[in-house]
């Protein structure tokens, strides 16, 4: 890890965090920016191997950051910071392409442990973000509300077993064991699924804009 | 002047072979036109004729009276007691009757205003006193017009064959005759006249249905026009009368054709016009003639009125058939009955055909006249009755259109104040994560108080399901127990107990109130939380049960139990109740079993 951003808007908050980051990444140089305006100033500028991003900011969402930070640098992994632990919060993020979220009242070991989980690719993934997920693409194969031009993009059969046992309410381990499938390999599937979630719906994204376009137009 | 040479009386007339013995027929006279009308005895009549004699063929252009004379004997067939009667069919404009130079019978007036006597037949008594058996003489004086003076051919003047015979045997005939000629077309003519005034009146009330104004006083004038057929008396000239009798029908061909127009739904303001000024063209015409010219321009007016009824017959059914089709059939019956009737009519005023017994027109008319008013009547009440059933089709739209939009607008002010309430507690929510959320965050990670920061932690976590239940919709019961399931069994691995949950596999759709969710969230956590800090448990079991009306939720685990207070109560401070106080908020009830040894039991049970 050498670049990582860090965007959140309490002084106190980032710098406990940023503690925190230096503890699991000791030889990471960190940038640290309270606005969304920085933080995309300094995507343009950095090249960024890890960001965590606060969504409730006062210049606005952190999802433009994601969303920057998929655009420019594919190979960032975007996390989320928040004290929303809704999915309605969430979810925008996850399709803007963030890899993941931290609840930041969470216990200093633990955010730790989930930081570098998810740093070697094993994103979380709760049941009621698994059941959005579900209800996207289940939106999405309906073939008359798909346009013909939309790339369509579609989980395999084990992705959509994961999710749906993610979804009843079994934890990512659970379902190695019942699936008989190794931790690397539970995680590869949740990787995925983020990553199709993602790609997904930025065809969604711009359909909708072209749509948008064409009315105005 | 015609004064005749032949003093003595041959028997000028012989009687006709007859199929009745008792009944004389007479068809032949000697005859002599006078224009002054003077009396049988001063003038002979030379001239040999055949009855019926004809004015237009024997003495075109002559106006005034013919004198006919025939002689003739007693029937033999017939009684000798017998009351004898001498019948004209036809004796126009009207006639007197001499037998043996005595006056027996008169029709009227025989000078100008001359009674109108044409239509009518003539039945005589021949008194027995004069009535000899053998060479009586009988003497006509018919007065009369010529064919030009006259509108109709009918009227043009003339004398039928005579009949003598017993009264008896000929007044049926003459009551027949009197009847078909006269009374039916008298009747029919008042009939019109009020059809015609009901009619008027219904197309004054709907003036949207102009073609029953126009039908109406197509059938006034036309029963008013018939006037001329029965009424004998009329206090004008027979040149004004023919006149105005004459000038009638451009009024009621106009009415005609705008009615045709009309029903079929046309309107030309071309075609009003003309028919307009054929009102005043055609008694123009006739003045610029003189009445002696009278039946030549009437000959003239009337094919072109045919031929206009025609054209509006042809339009109106043109039109009705392409867009009323259901309507055409039955006027296309009557418009050809109308057609026909008219075009003989014409055939006969032109000579082309002989005249009738009865007036075909006159009687043909009045029933085409009603078949029309019943057919239009017909529609016009079918008109009433859908548009009365519009009527209340449009009252039960209009109501349930209102019902509707009562409903709509209760719902959108339902709706609204849903979006105001929840435009609010999203507001609300937002404040307590910025502000409360912010500063209690701040807490938890700068206090150096383990305590400290993990009260704020806890408060934390409260404030967002506050919140949840604040701004949270009903979830699927099957998804808030995956959650469950999943903090739980993620919370006792993170602290190495065995987590042991099942719940029922069937997906339930039954929803939980988001109060409800959050509520059962907190006792879970806060039994896991006992389990996990107190119990020293190394298994955990939670059971889930569903049923229509209750949810139950049980979690045990086999820990050392929760201790006794003195007050043989269980430890307060392991959040006992409030545990039992959020069930009971939710109208359900929180057991607590619990004995060192044995572990603790917590059984939940919520009403759905």
């Amino acid at each position: 890890m050498n670049n990582i951003l860090l965007l959140e808007d309490l002084p106190e908050i980032r710098a406990w965090l940023k503690v925190l980051i230096k503890q699991v990444f000791p030889d990471a140089q960190i940038h640290e920016a309270a606005r969304v305006h920085d933080a995309l100033g300094l995507v343009s500028a950095v090249k960024f191997q890890l960001a965590l991003v606060d969504l409730g900011l006062p210049d606005g969402s952190g999802v433009d950051v994601v969303a920057a930070l998929r655009e420019a640098q594919s190979e960032c992994q975007s996390v989320v910071v928040t004290i929303h632990d809704d999915d309605d919060h969430l979810f925008p993020a996850l399709q803007a392409g963030a890899f993941g979220y931290l609840l930041k009242e969470q216990a200093r070991e633990l955010i730790a442990e989930q930081l570098k989980r998810m740093s070697q690719g094993e994103p979380p993934l709760s049941p009621s973000i698994a059941r959005r997920v579900i209800s996207h693409f289940a939106a999405q194969t309906r073939p008359q509300e798909r346009p013909q031009n939309m790339p369509h993009v579609a989980l395999t059969d084990r992705e959509n077993e994961v999710l749906l046992r993610v979804a009843k309410g079994f934890t990512l381990p659970e379902i190695g064991v019942q699936l008989n499938l190794s931790r690397h390999t539970i995680a590869d599937y949740v990787k995925q699924i983020y990553r199709k979630l993602n790609v997904s719906s930025r065809a969604e994204a711009a359909l909708e804009a072209q749509r948008l376009g064409l009315f105005r137009r | 002047m015609l004064l005749g040479g032949a003093a003595c009386l041959p028997l000028a007339a012989r009687a006709a072979e007859s199929a009745d013995p008792s009944v004389l027929v007479i068809d032949h006279a000697l005859a002599v036109g006078t224009a002054t009308g003077a009396p049988a005895s001063f003038i002979a009549p030379t001239q040999a004729v055949t009855l019926p004699d004809d004015w237009s063929v024997t003495r075109p252009r002559f106006d005034g009276s013919v004198w006919y004379r025939a002689s003739f004997d007693r029937p033999a067939g017939a009684d000798p007691h017998e009351l004898m009667a001498l019948y004209i069919e036809r004796a126009c404009s009207n006639v007197e009757v001499y037998l043996n130079g005595q006056r027996v019978f008169s029709g009227g007036r025989m000078s100008e205003p001359v009674t109108r006597n044409c239509h009518y037949p003539q039945l005589a008594s021949l008194p027995a006193a004069l009535l000899q058996d053998r060479g009586n003489v009988i003497e006509l004086q018919v007065q009369g017009h010529a064919l030009q003076r006259m509108a109709s051919r009918q009227r043009a003047g003339g004398l039928s064959a005579l009949k003598i015979g017993p009264q008896t045997l000929l007044a049926p005939e003459y009551q027949s005759r009197l009847f078909w000629s006269v009374s039916a077309v008298e009747d029919a003519s008042v009939v019109l006249v009020v059809l015609g005034c009901v009619m008027i009146g219904l197309g004054w009330m709907n003036r949207r249905e102009a073609y029953l104004g126009y039908f109406g006083w197509m059938s006034l004038v036309w029963g008013l026009l018939s006037v001329r057929m029965w009424w004998r008396d009329l206090p004008w000239d027979t040149g004004l009368v023919e006149f105005v009798f004459c000038c009638g029908f451009a009024p009621l061909v106009a009415l005609a054709v705008q009615f045709l127009l009309s029903f079929a739904g046309v309107r030309s303001r071309w075609i009003e016009n003309a028919l307009a000024a054929q009102w005043v063209l055609v008694p123009a015409t006739l003045l610029l003639a003189g009445p002696s010219r009278l039946f030549f321009v009437a000959s003239i007016w009337y094919p072109l009125f045919m031929l206009e009824i025609v054209a509006a017959v042809g339009l109106h059914l043109v039109v009705t058939w392409r867009r009323r089709r259901k309507h055409f059939w039955p006027m296309a019956l009557l418009m050809i009955a109308i057609v026909v009737i008219v075009a003989v009519e014409q055939a006969v005023q032109q000579g082309l055909l002989p005249a009738p017994r009865v007036p075909l027109l006159q009687l043909a008319a009045p029933l085409l006249f009603a078949g029309m008013a019943a057919r239009l009547l017909q529609v016009f009440a079918r008109a009433l009755r859908d548009a009365e059933d519009g009527r209340v089709n449009l009252e039960a739209r209009v109501k349930q259109i209102t019902t509707e939009i009562e409903q709509n607008f209760a719902q959108l002010a339902e709706l609204r104040v849903e979006q105001v309430t929840e435009k609010e507690r999203k507001r609300i929510a937002g404040d307590l994560h910025d502000d409360l959320g912010a500063k209690l965050l701040t807490i938890v990670h700068t206090s150096e108080s383990e305590r400290i920061s993990t009260l704020a932690r806890e408060a934390l976590e409260e404030m967002r399901l506050s919140v949840r239940g604040l701004t949270g919709k009903p979830m699927r019961l099957a998804d808030a127990l995956a959650d469950w399931r999943a903090e739980t069994v993620l919370r006792l691995g993170q602290a190495n107990i065995e987590a042991d949950w099942r719940s029922p596999p069937d997906e339930t759709e039954q929803l939980l109130p988001a109060r409800g969710f959050v509520q059962t969230t907190r006792i879970l956590r806060e039994a896991v939380s006992n389990i996990i800090k107190h119990s020293g448990a190394s298994h955990c079991k939670v059971r889930c049960t569903i049923s229509d009306r209750q949810f139950g939720l049980t979690v045990q685990d086999n820990g050392k139990g929760i201790p006794m207070e003195l007050d043989g109560k269980l430890d307060r401070g392991h959040g006992m109740s409030s545990m039992k106080h959020r069930a009971k908020q939710m109208q359900g009830q929180c057991l607590v079993e619990s004995g060192p040894g044995y572990g603790t039991v917590i059984r939940l049970t919520l009403p759905l």
